[in-house]
């Protein structure tokens, strides 16, 4: 066992902090929510800047334009991008769609969109969720109907979150019916300026702009937009999905961290009721018990980050990491607010709130990590029946 | 990174899990009866043969020159049998000690590989703290040993302790037979079936050739020991846990109710989703804490990198593996609740390693002031 970065690894974290000194991540443009998972806000200047380096594309195979890097650095990128607070929001979405079109794109799809996602030229949305499929995803209703090249689709997508500010969305519609429910799906890339795309933001509990409802009405989308196989798009979420909840959460450890320093500095810097918060006993143990809470999350993190460098099988853990990810983010905010005092009940845009606002929208933020991407709930069930083998409950019949 | 075994690792674990497997009836001090003596001599004798106590021992000591990381494996399976015994005390605590002494000290290291000498700490006094600086006992050498370490394991079988206290230019800590005149030692029985003894010194001798290293340098000992220590008994929580899932699990399959395994009840998934969480996360902090304090300046400059990495893994080892225990009560509904049933023992046994070499707050405080926390003012 080795748990330490190698040389070549250590000097690459040291570039990209060395491009973050010479880049400040708060002097770029941001164009939509931070949404509190450690990726930072939305900026598309900033992952342009990114890709100006080579880096949205630095573990993609060099035939398709990337740098052939090993998969750990693109683990050390996240970490010390998150440490920092950079704005990277649309790069874990990027990575993947790259990785599934490098997988299973046709040639028309990895030419005209590689290239450009490795600029940072195009950004992705995820259209899965729909009014009535929720955690029930196979309910979804969204369908498309074949003319020639072309698939005709029609639905009603929502919750999609940052759609209205990407380029393109990965559409999960139904295709064929009759057989199982889990058949007959396919997964569209569509270009957000089609016609007949009709895009409306919802504004969420922190007052911002996130999440999007999305109409679809006719879209048309050429066959060679599919990805993967046509009527397997269920195959293409799950293995999208579990990298979802590996590559979305990974950077929130680094992020804790990066929020729990600024705690111990105002902590070290606030009287409160006579005394320095620093040196109140509670104080200073529960932050403590957050410090190791986080270092297991990193180390879980990074072994399977390893598993799936290795090509090993992760059946459960990156469902329970997220699960435990998700739940130390909440009980790190809300420890954080009840350290900010009477300051806590302010909107992060007040003048008079500490810490810039930002603790108070980590926490509402990290409501919707433990529902977003798999409840906890739905996951916990993933953990006890793949990892553990306990026999699954019975499914109501549909 | 790397989070394989060798094949070493993977041998030794094997190896122990069947010998375990095979002691687990015997070694294992039925419910409500202390071990008198730690373990059973023929299971000690056992353990020894296999290499067992030689384990962190250099093979030019006659031991096989292995590493913390190496140890935790080791003592996670003990913790999956509930093996008690001077193993963690003697063979992890004491010889990491002692490997960093003078050849003076290291000179009982041979027979200590052997299983024949056991060494053990007395550290924690009234205060019932391991935190060196809570110290009260002076320590001087030449000079006379004065008070009760409390807390003290395995003083039964032990052939010498190591006493830390107060000395004139810092911490000392001595090397003292437990036959010395002025030494008694009373037995306390813990929860788990074991013993702690409390060790009382009264107008002990204790010679400049009783110290170990030079005066006033015991301090690195002592945190040695104590990495050592704690990391032994976060393994030993994590190899109990992870029995402790084991059962839960089986059980959840088996036991019917309302016509179906209970193990279909979201309710219960959830609870065994929440164990396996709790021990994946403690077997990987331990590991990699035990990687921490294997690296070759953990012992000098960096060693407070070391004391972080294993505080760290202890504090948070302890609390997960204890709501390991207790969730899994609820899992089991009444028949957990048994004397008879294994479950309150592995229990007992994470509850005693969870406050030995550190408990949670004294932990999180090593922790506190590593993440940057102002000192508390006094
Ligand atoms: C911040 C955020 C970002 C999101 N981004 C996107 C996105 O980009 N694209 C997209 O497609 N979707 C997105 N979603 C939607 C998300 O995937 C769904 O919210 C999620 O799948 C849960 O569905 P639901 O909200 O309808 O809740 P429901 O499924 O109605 O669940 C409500 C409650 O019932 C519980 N429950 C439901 N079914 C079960 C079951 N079988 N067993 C036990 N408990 C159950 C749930 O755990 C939950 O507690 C996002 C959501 C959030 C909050």
């Amino acid at each position: 066992m080795d748990f330490a970065l190698s040389a070549d690894e250590h000097a690459f974290a040291a570039d990209v902090r060395r491009f973050l000194a010479d880049h400040p991540p708060d002097r770029f443009p941001v164009d939509g929510m931070d949404a509190g998972y450690g990726s930072g806000a939305h900026s598309r200047a900033f992952l342009r800047a990114l890709g100006e380096r080579g880096w949205i594309s630095l573990t993609w195979p060099r035939a398709f334009g990337g740098e052939g890097r090993p998969l750990m650095f693109r683990l050390v990128l996240f970490e010390e991008l998150a440490l920092a607070g950079a704005p990277f929001g649309p790069l874990a979405g990027c990575d993947q769609t790259a990785e599934a079109i490098i997988r299973d794109g046709s040639d028309r799809l990895r030419a005209e969109l590689l290239p450009r996602i490795a600029r940072g030229d195009a950004t992705f949305w995820q259209g899965f969720s729909e009014p009535g499929a929720g955690s029930d995803l196979l309910s979804l209703e969204t369908q498309a109907s074949r003319d020639g090249d072309q698939w005709v689709i029609r639905g009603h997508k929502i919750w999609s979150s940052h759609a209205g500010i990407s380029t393109h969305g990965l559409v999960l519609a139904r295709t064929a019916r009759g057989g199982r429910r889990q058949d007959g799906l396919t997964m569209f890339v569509v270009d957000n300026a089609t016609a007949g795309m009709d895009i409306r933001p919802i504004r969420s509990l922190t007052g911002e702009v996130y999440h999007y409802e999305v109409f679809l009405d006719g879209v048309r989308v050429h066959r060679d937009w599919v990805l993967g196989r046509e009527h397997e798009g269920w195959a293409q979420l799950l293995r999208g999905l579990d990298t979802d909840r590996f590559w979305g959460r990974f950077y929130k450890a680094p992020m804790l961290t990066r929020v729990l320093r600024r705690l111990v500095d105002y902590a070290n810097t606030t009287v409160r009721d006579g005394g320095w918060l620093a040196h109140d006993a509670g104080v200073r143990r529960r932050l403590a018990a957050m410090a190791t809470e986080i270092e297991v999350l990193r180390v879980l993190f990074y072994r399977i980050g390893w598993m799936l460098a290795e090509g090993l099988p992760t059946p459960y853990e990156a469902a329970l990491a997220k699960v435990m990810a998700d739940e130390a983010g909440q009980k790190l905010a809300a420890l954080g607010l009840e350290l900010l005092g009477p300051h806590a009940a302010l909107p992060p845009s007040s003048p008079w709130a500490a810490l810039a606002g930002e603790i108070q929208h980590l926490y509402l933020t990290t409501m919707g990590h433990t529902i977003a991407g798999g409840t906890s709930e739905v996951l916990r069930t993933t953990v006890a029946t793949r990892g553990l083998g306990l026999p699954r409950e019975p499914r109501a019949r549909t | 990174m790397d989070f394989r075994l060798s094949d070493q690792q993977r041998l030794l674990v094997t190896i122990a899990r069947d010998f375990l497997d095979k002691q687990a009836s015997t070694a294992v001090a039925p419910a409500g009866m202390p071990h008198e003596r730690g373990l059973p001599a023929d299971v000690w004798r056992e353990m020894a043969r296999l290499g067992w106590p030689g384990l962190l021992v250099p093979q030019a000591l006659g031991g096989s020159g292995g590493s913390m990381l190496d140890v935790v494996l080791l003592v996670e399976e003990m913790g999956r049998a509930c093996l008690g015994g001077p193993y963690v005390g003697s063979a992890v605590a004491a010889t990491a000690l002692l490997l960093r002494g003078d050849p003076r000290a290291r000179q009982w290291l041979p027979a200590m590989a052997l299983g024949e000498r056991i060494v053990t700490l007395a550290v924690a006094e009234e205060g019932a703290s391991f935190a060196p600086d809570s110290l009260a006992m002076a320590v001087d050498a030449p000079g006379r040993l004065e008070g009760v370490k409390l807390f003290v394991r395995d003083a039964d079988v032990a052939d010498t302790l190591i006493v830390a206290g107060r000395g004139a230019g810092g911490l000392n800590v001595a090397l003292v037979p437990r036959d010395r005149a002025g030494v008694t030692v009373t037995a306390v029985a813990l929860m788990s079936g074991e013993n702690v003894f409390a060790v009382e010194f009264r107008n002990v001798a204790i010679d400049t050739s009783d110290l170990v290293g030079s005066p006033g340098r015991g301090l690195d000992l002592l945190r040695a020991a104590l990495r050592a220590g704690a990391l032994a008994r976060a393994a030993e929580m994590v190899g109990a846990a992870q029995r402790v899932l084991e059962l839960a699990v089986e059980h959840a399959k088996v036991r019917v109710q309302s016509g179906r395994p209970i193990g279909t009840f979201q309710a219960i998934q959830h609870a065994c989703a929440d164990l396996l969480r709790n021990v994946e996360g403690a077997r990987w902090i331990v590991r990699s804490a035990a990687w921490n304090a294997d690296c070759p300046d953990a012992g000098g400059a960096d060693s407070r990198a070391a004391d972080t990495a294993v505080a760290t893994a202890k504090a948070w080892t302890g609390e997960a593996c204890l709501a390991v225990a207790r969730r899994a009560h609820q899992v089991f509904g009444a028949i957990g609740y048994c004397e008879e049933h294994p479950l309150h023992r592995f229990h007992k046994q994470i509850l005693a390693s969870s406050v030995d070499f550190g408990d949670a707050s004294t932990h999180l405080e090593t922790v506190a002031g590593a993440i940057g926390l102002a000192p508390d003012a006094v």
